[in-house]
């Protein structure tokens, strides 16, 4: 019987990512179920990993703390590789089975957004947490993100890269991909907005390695800084490759460069480097002293970007789901509703509820120093 | 002026890096005629054994190099004896596949042992840099370009002056007569395999510590630019390889400084095409040379495609279309409709590789220029969808085979190397033509699959249409095959000589076929696009020529019902080991090479 089969496949895979999600928690009772929807494998899978740790974090918390209303959170994690072919498929899945009540991911954008129209039909919450194209929530009134709007991040880099450290003619390196592409545009308005001036702009795939020859076309612009809108590992590639070039121009990297990782891979090259975060282990906050003392204490590492929006979303569903109930409804309306959620990324999430997104990151401005990110004090203190 | 110096100088250093693997590349193709794919993954291992004894044993670099060519080595040992040996004596194409097989389950292994996470590898002694223009160059370009030139001065001196590098030449040159003449074919194939191996481990331990950055996903890509290099200069061609090499790594660079980063890719596959067209066997063989391979009958395996009669075709379109009926789960229908739409692409690219031969390593593009269409047409100028859809299928028809026209005349791995490139191609003009196809930021909010104002919203809705595409052009197909069109298409695969003396224009039947094929590729990628509601220049993508191709070989190449079977299968196995979760890609490698191994001529056989 293929219908047998295919329940009892799901029920052991179910079981598989439970036992591995959900480690001894005083609630009790029917989990309550999240789909995940990410690469585990295939060239994204580091992201992938980094979203376990911060959900698995985040359960822990939840649900020793009473979970939702005495059950246990949980999620099924699954692994699409971030192809849209996948993604799909698993949308089906995760909207057909009654048990999920919301769904999470998918990472990049043509994944994500080729599913929307099967949760926005299904009536499932699709919750892009690292989803900035400026389209995704377009799809429907299903689709959540509180992924940093790059509406709000690239004016604040601007302003760090001229009005802080006073760049004037800025040469700008960024992804080119739809995040990269749509990030560039709205720092390159910013600075200019600001008086400064962008002399070179250069796209680079998200695989390639070797820049000396973007970088000879850099420095002919004669640019007085570099701009990065690049994840933590090219930009670490990009910044030694300047060093080695002998270009001493300062370098002013996109938030999404906050990582142990970046400083692992770039070396002594990437000492100098200024860039923004969200939140910072030093930050009085407590919700961040919280987060990164006890995610040192279970992965004896410092976290990163993708750590923290991957526990603040579990956190932000948790306190959904214990306000307005754990359904696939409540959480759709819940989400327009819920305010002032203690959040890593935000300080506090409430969402606007026309472009179902959430405004006004938090921000510090860092510098890499003695192979450390640290407050840039020389230039002002934290806003 | 000072600029280009350096617009120099770099070309040659990344040339020095592409270097490294394609004369690995190029030594197995020299003698197994064999496209390794599995060599960007022996390279990844290399780069990951060096990393190890670097951080855990803290070897200086002359150590950690020996131990990286020995497990290379004996990589490359593994790999032929368990992967590739059994294979003998079968037609090129069952090699070929399995070499994508060992590669999934290598970078697999190697993201489960060591997490996807990028690892940093420091080379602590090669820190010092010299001034040369306005940059710098350091001591660790220097070691790379060393061990290039010192591996292919050994690698000439073996070939030319040892007996054992005599019997590699020997069978390079003809197999069969090597054999007679008593050369130890299978000792040939692995000193090769070894070889090539430790040399491609080193390049993965170098390449790493050059950028201090190795991840288990970077072995693609190695693949891809050695495979450009090796060709530019030369199949087979060690020391065109080198040149190749330096080419790809100038003509890159100088791409960059005229047009920008962004087209720097653009630049290498458009050399690529342009050398195989203008000089088909490289820029450096020589001009009188034994034909590339022998080409009649032996890329395609003959074998007795396993007959099925009509009714049950009949009866399992039937079955088919009561699945949405019986069993009305979503996640299933959606599984099969996906299927649907790669069985569509595997219809196209069956006909073409598989009846005459012509095997495309790019078929992506055809869906990419079909979903394009589609989509546009849709949203810019509001053409209703089905006529979108029918318009795409047409377009990707016309700009599919003229794209690929002047590669017709190209035979076997070239032909399939020129489509590989051309697929490169057409993605990189989709990210790069902004005003039509909107960069970078892709096309969303296609309207949904409709037919004559009717809506399909319903996974069952979908289901059929799709599953009705299928059947109206594997009918089609059938039909075409089992004419004297068809059998005049299976004259030109066969033997192209016999076939143009009888009067046959080979090209213009190429391209009969090619358009008809492209059709069903266009029609499947302008589907796809209103299923997705958004597509951007990485929705089709180079993985899914070669998930094309895959299916067109596990069915059997030229076998109508083989494509369908093969798609169902490639497409619903991943789905089958989502319980293995992280061990899925795994599995799916590991039951790919089964297949190979004991269903080389594809499971319903070649048509």
């Amino acid at each position: 019987m293929p219908v047998l089969h295919r329940r009892s496949l799901l029920a052991a895979a179910s079981a598989l990512v439970l036992t591995r999600a959900v480690q001894a928690e005083p609630a009790k009772g029917e989990p309550v179920l999240l789909g995940v929807s990410g690469p585990l494998t295939g060239p994204n899978a580091q992201y992938g990993a980094q979203w376990k740790q911060g959900f698995d974090l985040a359960l822990d918390e939840i649900n020793g703390s009473g979970g939702i209303k005495g059950r246990p959170l949980a999620y099924i994690f699954e692994d699409t590789q971030s192809d849209p072919r996948q993604s799909v498929a698993v949308a089906q899945k995760f909207v057909a089975d009654p048990k999920i009540v919301a769904e999470l991911g998918d990472f990049a954008s043509p994944a994500s957004m080729a599913a929307s129209p099967i949760y926005q039909r299904g009536k499932l919450v699709q919750f892009g947490f690292t989803n900035s194209h400026p389209d995704f929530t377009k799809g429907g009134d299903y689709m959540w993100s509180n992924s940093v709007s790059q509406a709000d991040e690239q004016p604040l880099s601007a302003a760090y890269a001229v009005k802080r450290l006073g760049l004037k003619k800025i040469a700008v390196l960024h992804l080119n991909t739809d995040w990269g592409r749509t990030s560039k545009d709205l720092f390159d308005k910013a600075a200019k907005e600001m008086g400064a001036e962008v002399v070179a702009t250069e796209g680079y795939l998200p695989d390639e390695k070797d820049f000396r020859s973007t970088l000879v076309r850099v420095r002919g612009a004669k640019p007085d800084g570099l701009m990065l809108i690049s994840y933590y590992s090219d930009a670490a590639l990009i910044a030694r490759q300047v060093r080695q070039a002998g270009i001493k121009l300062p370098i002013v990297a996109a938030s999404s460069v906050y990582s142990p990782k970046f400083i692992e891979l770039g070396g002594d090259a990437v000492e100098g480097v200024f860039t923004a975060s969200r939140y910072f282990p030093d930050d009085p906050r407590p919700q961040v002293r919280d987060f990164v003392g006890k995610f040192k204490a279970k992965y004896s590492k410092e976290p990163d970007a993708f750590n923290a929006y991957a526990y603040d979303t579990m956190t932000l569903m948790a306190a959904v789901m214990r306000e307005y109930g754990a359904d696939r409804k409540a959480i759709h309306d819940g989400l327009a509703k819920i305010k002032d959620v203690p959040s890593v990324i935000f300080g506090k999430t409430t969402f606007d509820t026309k472009t179902r997104r959430v405004d006004g990151a938090m921000n510090v401005e860092l510098v890499v120093k003695d192979g450390k990110f640290q407050l840039n004090e020389s230039h002002a203190a934290v806003r | 002026m000072s600029s280009w110096i350096d617009y120099t100088v770099n070309g040659i250093i990344i040339g020095n890096i592409y270097a490294l693997l394609a004369v690995g590349l190029a030594l197995i193709f020299g003698v197994s005629r064999l496209i390794n794919f599995a060599h960007g993954s022996v390279y990844v291992v290399g780069a990951y054994a060096g990393f190890l004894a670097v951080t855990h044993l803290g070897t200086p670099l002359p150590v950690t190099i020996a131990l990286v060519v020995v497990v290379g080595a004996l990589l490359g040992l593994v790999i032929e004896r368990f992967g590739l040996r059994p294979l003998q004596g079968y037609a090129h194409i069952a090699p070929l596949l399995a070499t994508i097989g060992i590669s999934f389950v290598l970078d697999q292994l190697v993201q489960l042992f060591f997490t996807p996470d990028p690892r940093a590898l420091p080379s602590s002694l090669l820190e010092t840099r010299f001034q040369i223009g306005s940059g710098t160059i350091g001591a660790l370009d220097l070691v790379i370009a060393a061990i290039g030139l010192a591996s292919a001065g050994l690698l000439y001196t073996f070939l030319r002056y040892t007996r054992l590098g005599w019997a590699v030449r020997a069978t390079a040159q003809d197999r069969d007569a090597a054999q007679q003449m008593g050369v130890d074919v299978d000792a040939v194939n692995r000193t090769v395999f070894a070889i090539a191996s430790g040399l491609g481990a080193v390049s993965g331990l170098l390449v790493g510590m050059y950028y201090n950055y190795i991840d288990p996903a970077m072995s693609f890509q190695a693949t891809l630019k050695g495979v450009v290099a090796q060709v530019v200069g030369g199949v087979g061609n060690v020391p065109g390889a080198i040149a190749g090499s330096l080419l790809l790594g100038l003509v890159e660079s100088y791409g960059i400084a005229l047009f920008g980063t962004s087209y720097r890719n653009l630049f290498a596959f458009v050399l690529l095409v342009a050398v195989l067209v203008w000089r088909p066997n490289g820029l450096f063989a020589s001009k009188r040379q034994t034909p590339p391979e022998p080409m009649t009958g032996t890329f395609i395996a003959p074998s007795r495609p396993i007959q099925i009669p009509g009714k049950v075709l009949l009866a399992a379109a039937a079955v088919a279309a009561l699945v949405p009926l019986v069993l009305p789960h979503p996640y299933v229908l959606q599984t099969l409709t996906n299927s649907w739409l790669y069985a569509l692409l595997g219809l196209s690219l069956t006909l073409i590789a598989g009846t005459v031969g012509l095997v495309s390593l790019g078929h992506a593009a055809l869906l990419a220029i079909g979903g394009y269409s589609s989509a546009l047409l849709a949203l810019n100028f509001g053409v209703p969808v089905g006529i979108a859809i029918l318009s795409a299928g047409l377009i990707a028809a016309l700009l599919g085979t003229v794209l690929v026209f002047p590669s017709f005349r190209l035979r076997g791995h070239y032909l399939s190397i020129a489509t590989l490139a051309i697929g490169e191609i057409v993605s990189l003009v989709i990210l790069n033509w902004e005003w039509l196809t909107r960069g970078p930021i892709g096309v969303s909010g296609i309207p949904s699959l409709s037919l004559f104002g009717i809506e399909l919203d319903t996974d069952r809705s979908v289901y059929w249409f799709t599953l009705v595409l299928v059947i109206v052009l594997a009918a089609l197909q059938l039909r075409l095959l089992g004419s004297h069109l068809g059998r005049v298409l299976r004259a030109v695969r066969d033997d192209d000589v016999a076939a143009r003396s009888y009067g046959i224009r080979l090209d213009r039947y190429k391209a009969l076929a090619f358009a008809f094929g492209s059709f069903a590729a266009g029609v499947s990628g302008g589907v796809t696009s209103h299923i997705y509601s958004y597509i951007n220049h990485e929705t089709f993508n180079a993985q899914l020529s070669i998930l094309a191709l895959t299916i067109v070989i596990l069915g059997g190449m030229g076998n109508v019902t083989g494509a369908i079977v093969g798609s169902v299968l490639l497409v619903g196995l991943p789905e089958v080991f989502r319980v293995a979760a992280e061990y899925r890609v795994l599995i799916y490698g590991l039951v790919l090479l089964l297949l190979v191994r004991f269903r080389p001529q594809g499971l319903l056989g070649t048509v």
